[in-house]
């Protein structure tokens, strides 16, 4: 049995007519690892489905590489999850289990080994229609709706040319809540915000491999990842009291991802967003509430942040708000909020001044990475520093002051986007 | 009604862990426990058959397990909670108590961080003791330390209390309208007969020293204790008496002094400390003392009698004027509230209280009050204090207790502004406005008395 406990970090007081209360509240899981760690689970307690594209543009090299990836996370895929393997171009086929198997298969040293061996027959050729592969993985869970967790892996190398984007996104909605994603791009022809979607809207990572050589080993990682979470569908609940307003609900790390709008109502005080499934770590989210102003030295409690496993609470953090006419503490930022907030500008910088630079607008994209290069230094993120370098040449990275470089490598830049979002965790 | 509600305190101590005590007494600035309430009549002289809480010092029914006063477990002697994890169907989980580093701390991190269940499960369990209806919206119920509705906390006791030790003696101490703490501090005790006896300590805590809030409670309520104990008899003369009760109130200002110094154990930049005024009646003999500038008032009935502030500030706004400045303008001038004299680790040597004592021809029927500045500062000359009071004891009707007369000062402080904590004690000599008295629990003090 996990457990799990909440940390708040704020500065509680507001000065006179103050309404805005921010708070990163950390949670941490400990022992959800263990059921998994024993090397064998309880059939039926986990299903991982791993999409492969086999789009013509894979050519011969990528399908073979791919191939290898897809057998180094069956290996990793621990005895008696079911599981299935998928191949996508314009349109998704189970590779495996053979049709006449059903849609999943129970792991064991038999069904690695055919599994292995279906995943070498894989040829590339066709277009990519991400949206099919998608819901082939979705009707195949489906078939299991007793299964808790359920988690798949897509690899793509190409723009998702097969079908609309509409299209796409409608595929996406309909796997919402069904099963969590984790997405690698291969090499530079796809498109990083494309499969960013993908595998934000289903509580997964987005990734950026540059060759295919290196698809096993993030795999093997991925697919280790996803078997050491013991914990599925837990969601975080936010209350606030009458009359105040939620401002938002961000996870800031270990990636920034935007809860605002995934909010479910469990009653009208308090909304409740998706996690999906949790290993042994600890995650930040950063929640603002408006409160009407009270009168100075009245104190009100801003938000409980609850993590619930089904409809039990499992931890609480409580975010308070204190009105206070003492400067020294009203104006106090919290470090923790104050670096978060910092990293979560930083991500938004980088994508819109990529974007402005891909779409010629080279005025915005300097302003916008000279922002980001001056942020990333103000938050110590060096790793991030390291990466704008290679878009942009500093000339200060204290004022901003930044050119874009005449000649960038389309990888740095699709690098420097998908790390975008991972944020360093803050210490305290 | 003694037992106060549970103080507000941190989670910690509302649902202690499954894997250790919660935080001691001593893990925060606030955190001390003499914030208690003193709600309710006083149990008088405390050297009773019941046991003293270990913390404050309150006696307590044998079979307590928390002090009715300040909370305190009376076992461990950590504080008390409002009740079990298991109350509110709570989850034990190994969550730490967080602390911020040394020296950032603020009264509210020292937090408990774990399970708790949410108001949807509460809701929904019905489980456990019924739990306590939030006083501030009326909807919700404090589930940990909050209501569930409006997340207002349970009203700090110290925040405002009141003491109605008798029906000729009551008192008010709240915390005004502009700051965040109450340091003003207030210890009453009487006996039921009106005018047979009364002990009335104010204290006013310095703002921006470190637990001042605490030190003043300790000092009012160990001057009240000093000041309790019956005086001797002497000669059984009324000077005889005098001179006792002054020695009574010196006495009970250096004690006063030391539980100041011992309130806080660790060594502060900014050592507590606070300003004492206190009276003592007995069978219609008044003497008074102070040290700082809280006051005490005489506020005869007759007109022909001069209403007068016994002793005097130890303060700079005194010190003009006595230089000749005008009180309006020496009172509303810079360091007008600098006090030239008070208790604590680095008050003066000199610490010998203003003592007056009331002339039998004075003694008569009239209004005793004993107030901090909170008070004062909106009516500061006697005079005008005679007719505020007299105003507000007409307007509460024939019946009205002191303490509601006091409550009524009180609602006038704030509504001037209420800048200030506010502490106003009052007793009622002679004629209109006492009252035998109606509390079964205060207590009597007739063994105190001495021939007069």
């Amino acid at each position: 049995m996990a457990d799990f406990t909440a940390e708040v970090f704020q500065n509680e007081f507001l000065p006179d007519g103050g309404t805005d209360v921010h708070a990163i509240v950390r949670v941490t899981s400990t022992g959800a690892s263990a059921a998994t760690s024993m090397g064998v689970v309880d059939p039926g307690s986990a299903a991982e489905v791993i999409l492969i594209d086999t789009s013509g543009s894979m050519g011969r090299r990528g399908v073979m590489e791919a191939g290898h990836a897809a057998k180094a996370a069956l290996n990793e895929i621990v005895d008696g999850t079911l599981f299935a393997v998928v191949s996508g171009n314009g349109t998704a086929q189970i590779v495996y289990p053979y049709a006449h198997q059903g849609a999943l298969a129970v792991m064991s040293s038999h069904t690695r080994g055919e599994a292995r061996r279906a995943v070498e027959g894989l040829r590339a050729q066709g277009g990519t229609a991400m949206g099919t592969w998608l819901k082939l993985a979705r009707q195949i869970f489906e078939t299991v709706p007793h299964v808790q967790k359920r988690h798949a892996i897509l690899l793509t190398d190409g723009v998702n040319e097969g079908e609309t984007p509409a299209s796409l996104q409608a595929a996406v909605q309909s796997c919402i809540g069904v099963f969590q994603c984790d997405a690698r791009g291969v090499g530079d022809q796809w498109r990083v915000d494309e499969v960013r979607a993908i595998s934000s809207a289903l509580l997964g990572t987005v990734g950026l491999v540059p060759e295919p050589e290196e698809l096993a080993a993030e795999f093997e990682a991925m697919m280790r990842a996803s078997m050491s979470r013991g914990v599925a569908n837990a969601e975080l609940r936010v209350w606030v009291p009458q009359g105040a307003e939620l401002l938002f609900v961000r996870q800031v790390s270990p990636t920034l991802e935007d809860l605002t709008v995934r909010r479910s109502t469990v009653n009208p005080l308090t909304g409740a967003y998706p996690t999906g499934a949790w290993s042994d770590e600890s995650r930040d989210y950063h929640v603002a509430v408006r409160l009407p102003a009270r009168t100075l030295g009245q104190e009100q409690l801003a938000a409980r942040v609850s993590l619930a496993l089904g409809d039990q609470p499992v931890c609480q953090g409580l975010v308070k708000a204190k009105w206070s006419n003492d400067d020294a503490l009203t104006t106090r930022i919290d470090p923790a909020v104050a670096a978060y907030t910092g990293q979560a500008e930083l991500a938004q910088v980088i994508q819109e001044g990529l974007a402005a630079k891909a779409s010629g607008h080279d005025e915005v994209a300097t302003a916008k990475l000279g922002r980001a290069v001056q942020l990333a230094g103000q938050t110590g993120n060096d790793e991030m520093t390291t990466r704008l370098k290679k878009v942009v040449e500093i000339d200060d990275a204290d004022t901003g002051t930044v050119r874009l470089k005449k000649s960038v490598s389309k990888l740095d830049e699709m690098s420097l986007d998908t790390a975008s979002t991972k944020t360093s965790r803050v210490r305290r | 009604m003694t037992e106060a509600p549970p103080p507000h305190l941190p989670q910690a101590t509302q649902f202690p862990q499954a894997t250790g005590p919660g935080p001691g007494p001593d893990t925060g600035p606030d955190a001390g426990p003499q914030e208690g309430p003193q709600e309710g009549p006083q149990e008088g002289p405390q050297e009773g058959p019941e046991p003293p809480c270990p913390v404050c010092g309150t006696p307590n029914p044998t079979d307590a397990s928390f002090c009715e006063a300040c909370g305190a477990g009376l076992a461990t002697g950590t504080r008390g909670a409002g009740a079990s994890p298991a109350a509110y169907g709570g989850v034990a989980s190994p969550a730490t108590p967080q602390t911020a580093p040394a020296g950032e701390e603020s009264p509210l991190d020292v937090g408990w961080t774990g399970a708790v269940p949410s108001a949807a499960t509460i809701s929904t369990t019905g489980a456990g003791p019924a739990l306590e209806r939030c006083q501030a919206c009326g909807e919700g119920h404090y589930v940990d330390g909050y209501c569930d509705h409006c997340g207002s906390p349970p009203p700090d006791p110290r925040h405002h209390f009141a003491e109605s030790p008798a029906g000729w003696v009551g008192g008010v101490c709240d915390i005004g309208r502009r700051h965040a703490r109450n340091e003003d501090a207030m210890a009453l005790s009487a006996g039921q007969r009106p005018g047979s006896r009364a002990v009335l300590v104010v204290c006013d805590g310095v703002s921006m020293a470190t637990d001042s809030h605490i030190a003043s409670l300790a000092a009012a309520q160990a001057a009240r204790t000093v000041l309790d104990q019956p005086l001797p008899r002497g000669v059984g003369t009324r000077e005889a008496w005098e001179a006792a009760a002054a020695r009574a109130l010196t006495t009970a200002v250096a004690t006063a002094n030391d539980a100041v110094r011992a309130a806080v154990d660790d060594e502060t930049d900014n050592p507590p400390s606070c300003t004492i005024a206190a009276a003592v009646v007995e069978d219609g003999a008044v003497v008074s003392g102070n040290v700082g500038d809280s006051r005490v008032y005489w506020l005869p009935d007759r007109a022909d009698l001069r209403p007068r502030q016994l002793g005097q500030d130890d303060s700079y706004a005194h010190e003009q004027m006595l230089a000749g400045v005008p009180r309006e303008a020496a009172e509303n001038g810079p360091h007008a509230h600098s006090i030239t004299r008070w208790l604590g680790t680095d008050a003066p040597d000199d610490l010998a209280p203003h003592l007056t004592t009331l002339t039998t021809e004075e003694a008569v029927d009239g209004w005793l009050l004993v107030c901090s500045d909170g008070l004062w500062n909106y009516c500061s000359a006697a005079d005008d204090m005679r007719v505020l009071v007299h105003n507000m004891a007409a307007e509460a009707g024939p019946d009205a207790t002191p303490t509601a007369v006091a409550q009524a000062l009180v609602d006038f402080a704030n509504e001037q502004g209420g800048r200030d904590n506010i502490t106003v004690a009052l007793a009622r000599l002679g004629g209109q406005g006492s009252q035998e008295t109606t509390g079964a629990e205060a207590a009597p003090q007739e063994g105190d008395r001495i021939d007069g």
